[in-house]
C-alpha cells in the first residue's frame, strides 16, 4: 500500500529518523528507478544492484537535497550518474559505450514472453524490445518523458544537459526508437509468412 | 524547425510557441502530408505514452533497508560515541601521566649526579599494596571483561560488514558482460 504522504513529508520523517518513511519512498519509486536502471544494465539482476546502490546513495545524502527541485528529479539524477558509472565500469574491457550495435542483443531482457508465440506478443513487447535496442541515453531521455512525466527541464537537470539540447535527443530518440519498432514489427512479419 | 516530423512532435509536446502552434495547426487542417503524419505520431505518442514500468523482484525494499540498517549499525562504533568522553578519556590519561611524570621528576636528588644512580625517594610514593586486592581488583577486571566484549562486539560488525560488501562485489563481478 502506497503511503499518503507526500515525498517532502517522508524525507523529513526519515530525516527524523523513521526509517519506515524512507521504505515507503523506496517502495514508491522502485519501479521507476528499477526501470530506469534496466535501461542502462543488460540483465534485471545489473539493473537490480543499480537500482539498490541508488536507494543506499539517495539516504546517505537525503541531508544535502535542497528541494528547489522535485525529489524524482534529484533521485533520477543518482540514478543516472549511477548507471552510467557502472555501465562504464562494466565495459571497460569489452565495447564502446556509444556502438549501438552492443545493444541489439539484449532483446530478451524483458522476459516472460512466449518467443514463438508471436500471436500473443503485444504491441508493448515489441516496444519494450526496441527501447532496449537503443542506446542508454536515448532510452533514458524516452522513459524519463513518458514514463517519469518529466520535463525538458527536469531531464536537463537529471542528465547534466541544456533543455534545448534535451529537446533534440529526445526528437531523435523518438525517431530512433519508432525506426527500432518498426523494423521489429516486419522481421516478425517476415517470419510469420 | 527542420522536418515536418519535428514540427509535428514540438506540436504534439507543446513545446513551439503560439504563432509556430497554429501554424501547424493550419497546415495539419490543410495539408494531407501533414494530417497524416499528425496521426501517425499521436498513435506513437500514445503508445509510447502507455508503456509498462518493470517491476522490481519482491524482496528490493526489503534488501535496500537491510543495507541501510546494517550501515547504521556499524555507526555507533564510529560516530555516536559522545566527543566529550573521549576528550575526557584523553584529559584523565595526559592528566595522570603529567602528575606521575612530575612526581617522578620531583623525587629525583639530582645533586646526587655524580653517582651512576639515581636515588628516587620512594618512601614518599602512596603505598599501592591495598589498592590492589578484593574489590579494586573485582572491578578492575568486570571493566576490562566490559571492554573486551565491547572490543569483540566492534570487531564482530566490521567483519560481518565486509562479508557484505564482499558477496556486494562478487555478485557484480560475476553477472555476464
Amino acid at each position: 500500500m502506497q503511503s499518503k504522504f507526500s515525498d517532502i513529508e517522508l524525507i523529513e520523517q526519515t530525516l527524523a529518523g523513521n526509517q519506515s518513511a524512507y521504505a515507503d519512498l523506496v517502495k514508491r519509486h522502485q519501479r521507476f528507478v528499477f526501470t530506469l536502471a534496466l535501461r542502462f544494465a543488460k540483465t534485471r539482476e545489473d539493473a537490480e544492484e543499480i537500482a539498490q546502490d541508488c536507494f543506499i546513495k539517495a539516504y546517505r545524502s537525503l541531508n544535502s537535497f535542497q528541494r528547489q527541485s522535485k525529489f524524482t528529479t534529484w533521485l533520477y539524477s543518482i540514478v543516472y550518474t549511477t548507471a552510467m558509472t557502472a555501465l562504464r565500469k562494466k565495459r571497460v574491457d569489452t565495447d564502446s559505450i556509444d556502438d549501438e550495435n552492443t545493444y541489439i542483443q539484449v532483446e530478451n531482457q524483458t522476459g516472460g514472453y512466449d518467443v514463438n508465440n508471436v500471436e500473443n506478443k503485444s504491441r508493448s513487447y515489441y516496444l519494450n524490445q526496441a527501447i532496449a535496442q537503443l542506446l542508454p541515453d536515448d532510452a533514458t531521455i524516452i522513459t524519463l518523458f513518458y514514463n517519469g512525466e518529466q520535463s525538458l527541464e527536469e531531464i536537463g537537470q537529471t542528465m547534466g544537459i541544456e533543455p534545448n539540447t534535451v529537446k533534440v535527443k529526445l526528437f531523435r530518440a523518438r525517431q530512433r526508437l519508432k525506426e527500432k519498432l518498426e523494423r521489429n514489427l516486419k522481421h516478425e512479419v517476415n517470419e510469420l509468412i | 524547425m527542420n522536418t515536418i516530423e519535428e514540427k509535428l512532435w514540438n506540436y504534439i509536446d507543446g513545446s513551439c510557441n503560439e504563432a509556430d502552434q497554429q501554424a501547424i495547426a493550419l497546415l495539419i487542417a490543410q495539408d494531407e502530408v501533414y494530417r497524416n503524419k499528425y496521426y501517425e505520431l499521436l498513435q506513437l505518442n500514445a503508445e509510447f505514452a502507455a508503456m509498462d514500468l518493470d517491476e522490481p523482484p519482491m524482496a528490493f525494499t526489503y534488501n535496500v533497508m537491510e543495507t541501510i540498517r546494517a550501515e547504521h549499525a556499524s555507526q555507533p562504533l564510529k560516530a555516536a560515541i559522545d566527543k566529550r568522553i573521549i576528550r575526557g578519556i584523553c584529559f584523565f590519561f595526559v592528566f595522570t601521566i603529567s602528575v606521575i611524570l612530575i612526581y617522578a621528576l620531583a623525587s629525583i636528588h639530582w645533586s646526587a649526579g655524580s653517582t651512576s644512580t639515581h636515588n628516587v625517594n620512594t618512601s614518599v610514593l602512596p603505598d599501592l599494596k591495598h589498592l590492589l586486592s578484593g574489590p579494586i581488583m573485582n572491578g578492575f577486571l568486570f571493566f576490562d571483561v566490559v571492554l573486551g566484549l565491547y572490543l569483540f562486539d566492534g570487531y564482530l560488525r566490521k567483519k560481518s560488514l565486509s562479508k557484505i560488501d564482499e558477496s556486494v562485489q562478487t555478485s557484480g563481478q560475476q553477472k555476464p558482460q
